[in-house]
């Protein structure tokens, strides 16, 4: 704290003249010797590897403006309905396609113009209304009428029984 | 200032690139060093900017449009890798200017190559106290010898403006500095 300052009648005369030397003089500030020699060989250095791989390149996001993110947007709802119409549309073209089949006598040579995948369709359909449930509803019919008979006297059943037995001879 | 439109020339043209980089170096390594150094105080924080800054200049040379001079482009480029080393670093984060100040000193003083003496340390605190444009202005001109016209290209305001701001600057120091 006592020391006398030595540059105190000089100070920002600009007597000095390397930068180094002001820094050194005005703000006590030093650097090692030979450094700038040393620095250099470290950023040529630096410089060469850079060389042998090659910076990566940034990647650069694009943001679209706002008109643009509309359109977009638009394009997305667009499409989304109209696919969702195209389905409609061919789900109903499945069904008349069935309808031609069901409709026509000629099942074998409407089948020929159709697709195999809309034939498959409608023998699966066709399997399971005529002959699953036909069979099941006449199952059920027939448990009806045993459990019916079971309640009814037996006059009564013969006299049921009989008269199905004409309907079904006579008609 | 011909002679660094040759030098940016060379630098430009890939088979001349390198050795006009070792030329670029020898001139303008010092002078960028010192601009560094004032900015992020200690030897070894300025060693790393700079490193960062010549590779800097090394990869952009090619975008250089020579709207400014060389020098200017390269003390930009220097001014910015500075700032982001400081924004990066927590230990340069302060609230008010007081803050600044104690703290720019405690780093100073941990610096092996700070060997600032009463005197020196009292030119420092006065400079901490500038505004910082006074403070840019003083510093531009009186350590890094840069011209007003550098000055005003790089910091966007007028010559007359520069040179009113550096002399206050110069009298506010020799007052203080006698007290």
């Amino acid at each position: 704290m006592g020391k006398a300052p030595k540059h105190n009648d000089k100070f920002l005369r600009g007597d000095k003249n390397s930068i180094a030397e002001k820094h050194k003089e005005y703000l006590g500030m030093e650097m090692p010797s030979d450094y700038f020699a040393k620095s250099k060989l470290s950023i040529l250095d630096k410089v060469r590897t850079e060389q042998v791989e090659p910076p990566k390149k940034e990647t650069k996001v694009r943001y679209m403006n706002v008109r643009l993110q509309y359109m977009v947007a638009a394009s997305v709802v667009f499409l989304l309905f109209f696919n969702l119409w195209l389905f409609n549309f061919n789900g109903n073209t499945t069904d008349d396609s069935y309808d031609l089949l069901m409709t026509s006598e000629n099942v074998l040579i409407n089948s020929l113009l159709l697709e195999d995948d809309e034939v498959d369709g409608y023998t699966n359909e066709l399997l399971i209304n005529e002959i699953v449930i036909k069979a099941e509803l006449s199952e059920q019919k027939l448990d009806n009428f045993f459990m019916n008979s079971l309640f009814v006297e037996d006059s009564l059943l013969d006299n049921y029984t009989d008269d199905k037995f004409i309907e079904t001879i006579i008609l | 200032m011909k002679k660094d439109q040759a030098l940016v020339a060379k630098l430009k043209n890939p088979k001349l690139k390198d050795a006009a980089f070792a030329e670029l170096l020898d001139l303008y390594q010092e002078r960028l060093y010192w601009h560094i150094r004032k900015l992020v105080i200690t030897h070894e924080n300025a060693d790393d900017v700079l490193q960062n800054t010549f590779v800097r200049i090394y990869r952009s040379i090619e975008k250089f449009q020579e709207k400014s001079s060389l020098h200017t482009w390269m003390y930009r480029i220097a001014y910015n890798e500075s700032m982001r080393f400081i924004e990066k670093n927590k230990r340069f984060q302060f609230d008010n200017l007081e803050d600044a100040t104690l703290n720019h000193f405690q780093i100073l003083q941990e610096d092996s190559y700070y060997s600032g003496d009463e005197i020196q340390a009292k030119l420092h605190r006065i400079i901490q106290g500038f505004t910082e444009k006074q403070r840019k202005v003083f510093q531009m001109k009186y350590f890094d010898d840069l011209s007003f016209r550098e000055i005003s290209e790089l910091l966007n305001v007028s010559e007359s403006t520069l040179k009113s701001s550096y002399y206050a600057a110069v009298k506010i120091i020799e007052k203080k500095i006698l007290e």
